[in-house]
């Protein structure tokens, strides 16, 4: 159970609902949100390039925690969904030559309508059968984006996108991508939270718990699963187009069925129907990924067979135990586990 | 006109090989109600394993294919104490996420042990292609063909007809009840991965006979994955001919229309097919359609 921290009492729904409770609150998240901005100043180069990344993945992960721990749908395809964000994206600005600011929703939105061919198929099939088509996601979005006219994407060599600019100013370093992205994602993560809260994100809730019932209660099932498929592969378009305009050059083999496969992994570690928990998963897992990539000269010359797969294998191998033993030992993921401390500290002496 | 028919025929034992790796999924689901999304990581153990004793250790036939078949039995059980066995009793969600996990792990696991060269693949039915009025047919297929429809009806008599398999049967229904009904989940869920990894090792065994064998060759797990939905999870006699429609369709397409547009369309035809026939029927053609309560 939630509980406020000492002298709190919301008086109204409003209160109630609030995100940030009690001015010490506030202070941190402020002090959190100014030691984030000034991140280009004291990160060192490797340590920026891997928050902008993990902070792009943070979007399509928040898109997955809707999707898939709040509405419950589980989804194996939202590299894919990232995947056709990044090519709606790169061949929008490549060809109009419109500005970032529209093409990034545009490119969510893309997605969003291939996302919605999987909504409609999740609110005829259930369970394993749903889990298992979202894998054709994958094998749709490499068919297509593969064969599409080379000219327009590339094809199988990629495509290259020119730097995202405003009114003259370039992102094209690192330092100012970083500050793009913490913008989006900031957006996105209020947008997220703001969706779980209100009526909307109750009847996402109401639909994973038991769907028969929510029908029942009155909750449109058919739309909440169609809407959660939507939302799930608009965050995930977003994050494509800013993976784009960020590397400047994107090709299928970025989207593949490990990377969907990963993302869930970030979710189960974080915790599931917790929108700080996704965020929290991601950096843990992309925490472990870079200390390994850390220690990849270490481990080479323990297995030397493996060559280039080392990475990818010793990568899979860790996630797949922290998957399997966060499902063991504390399956609701990290972000409970720090819930229950958080309330057992606020009721102390009293043990409830 | 043998054109046609060398597509067809082949097309459809290879469907009947991608029913083998289907009716592994199934046998899975029947006695312990998880999905295994890790079907093609266990095929590619199970060949491993076959490489392991015949070529590797280069044991005559008769002592190696036992030996791996042991040896099969043995990891399907160690993967079920490892991963599954305290998931008894949990939703429908942790068993898809606990497959992931086992398919990530055992990829990773596999790169690091036998390493990412490509092995050369013992041939244990003859591997020499028989031409019949020019119809060519692939002979390893052809046995696997057969064995394949042998293990479908055998495990189809021991699931619907014998006592022990209606128990295992009652497990994929609901945990709880079969457990309230005298039932030992547990045993059922440790039989089923032990099936499981005989019947992966049986798959590898057919489709890479006198071919070669590396971790990419789990990509035939997703390919069956089709086959099983189109079936219904629970259908092993059904695999057969869900398994046929679909190689049929995937070799027709691959020879006749590929060409036409030049683009690998066959890869993803089967599954369109898929999502079409699932939007009609959404426990596939001889699933079980199950009424739900609160």
């Amino acid at each position: 159970m939630f509980r406020n921290p000492a002298g709190i009492f919301p008086l109204s729904y409003r209160q109630d609902m609030a995100l940030v409770r009690s001015r010490p609150q506030i202070a941190v998240l402020l002090a959190f949100l100014v030691l984030l901005v000034l991140g280009p100043l004291y990160f060192s180069p490797r340590m920026l390039a891997v928050m902008n990344t993990s902070m792009i993945m943070a979007i399509a992960v928040l898109g997955l925690q809707i999707n898939l721990g709040y509405a419950g749908q589980i989804n194996l395809g939202q590299a894919a969904f990232m995947g056709v964000g990044a090519y709606s994206g790169g061949v929008l600005a490549n060809f109009s030559g419109l500005s970032f600011i529209v093409v990034i929703p545009l490119a969510g939105l893309a997605a969003a309508a291939f996302g919605y061919l999987f909504g409609v198929m999740a609110s005829r099939i259930k369970g394993f059968y749903l889990a298992l088509t979202t894998l054709a996601a994958q094998f749709v979005f490499h068919f297509v984006f593969i064969n599409l006219p080379a000219d327009w994407t590339g094809g199988a060599k990629g495509l290259a996108i020119a730097p995202a600019s405003l009114f003259g100013f370039q992102f094209n370093t690192e330092g100012r991508l970083y500050i793009l992205i913490l913008v989006v994602l900031v957006l996105m993560t209020y947008g997220a939270f703001s969706i779980v809260r209100g009526r909307y994100g109750r009847e996402l809730i109401a639909v994973r718990d038991e769907d028969t019932a929510a029908g029942i209660m009155g909750v449109d099932v058919v739309r909440t699963k169609v809407r959660a498929f939507l939302l799930g592969a608009f965050f995930a378009g977003v994050a494509g187009a800013l993976w784009g305009y960020y590397l400047r050059y994107i090709s299928v083999d970025q989207f593949t069925l490990f990377n969907s496969i990963w993302m869930i992994g970030m979710i189960i570690v974080g915790g599931m129907g917790s929108i700080t928990g996704a965020l929290i998963g991601v950096v843990v897992v992309r925490a472990i990924q870079e200390g390994i990539t850390s220690f990849a000269p270490v481990l080479a010359d323990a297995v030397p067979s493996l060559g280039s797969e080392l990475i990818f294998a010793s990568y899979n191998i860790v996630l797949g135990i922290l998957i399997a033993g966060s499902l063991l030992i504390e399956p609701k993921g990290l972000m409970h586990r720090w819930n229950t401390i958080k309330s057992s500290y606020r009721i102390w002496p009293y043990p409830y | 006109m043998t054109l046609f028919l060398t597509f067809a025929i082949n097309g459809a034992l290879q469907g009947l090989l991608y029913a083998l790796v289907a009716i592994g999924f199934s046998v899975i689901y029947r006695a312990s109600k998880v999905f295994n999304i890790a079907q093609g990581e266990l095929l590619v153990l199970g060949g491993f394993l076959v490489w392991l004793t015949l070529m590797e250790w280069a044991l005559p036939l008769y002592l190696g294919l036992p030996l791996s078949l042991a040896l099969a039995v043995a990891s399907g059980w160690l993967i079920e104490r490892i991963f599954f066995k305290r998931l008894v009793g949990e939703q429908i969600f942790a068993m898809v996420m606990m497959s992931i996990a086992l398919l990530i792990f055992m990829r990773g696991f596999m790169l690091v042990v036998f390493g990412p060269d490509v092995r050369a693949f013992p041939a244990i039915f003859p591997a020499k292609p028989i031409i019949f009025q020019g119809v060519m047919v692939i002979q390893p297929l052809l046995f696997g063909g057969i064995l394949t429809v042998l293990i479908a009806f055998g495990l189809s008599y021991f699931f619907n007809r014998t006592r022990a398999g209606l128990g295992l049967t009652a497990v994929a229904e609901d945990h709880r009840t079969a457990m309230d009904l005298g039932i030992s989940v547990r045993r059922a869920s440790q039989i089923a991965w032990m099936l499981g990894m005989v019947l992966a090792m049986f798959g590898a065994v057919v489709s890479m006979n006198g071919n070669s064998i590396n971790f990419l060759a789990s990509g035939i797990g997703f390919i069956a994955i089709p086959v099983a939905l189109l079936a219904g999870l629970e259908a092993i006699t059904g695999m057969l001919l869900a398994g046929v429609l679909i190689g049929v369709v995937e070799r027709l397409t691959a020879g006749y229309i590929d060409p036409l547009i030049g683009a690998n369309f066959a890869s993803i035809f089967p599954l369109l097919l898929m999502l079409l026939i699932l939007t009609f029927r959404p426990s596939g053609f001889f699933g079980w359609k199950t009424i739900e309560r609160i």
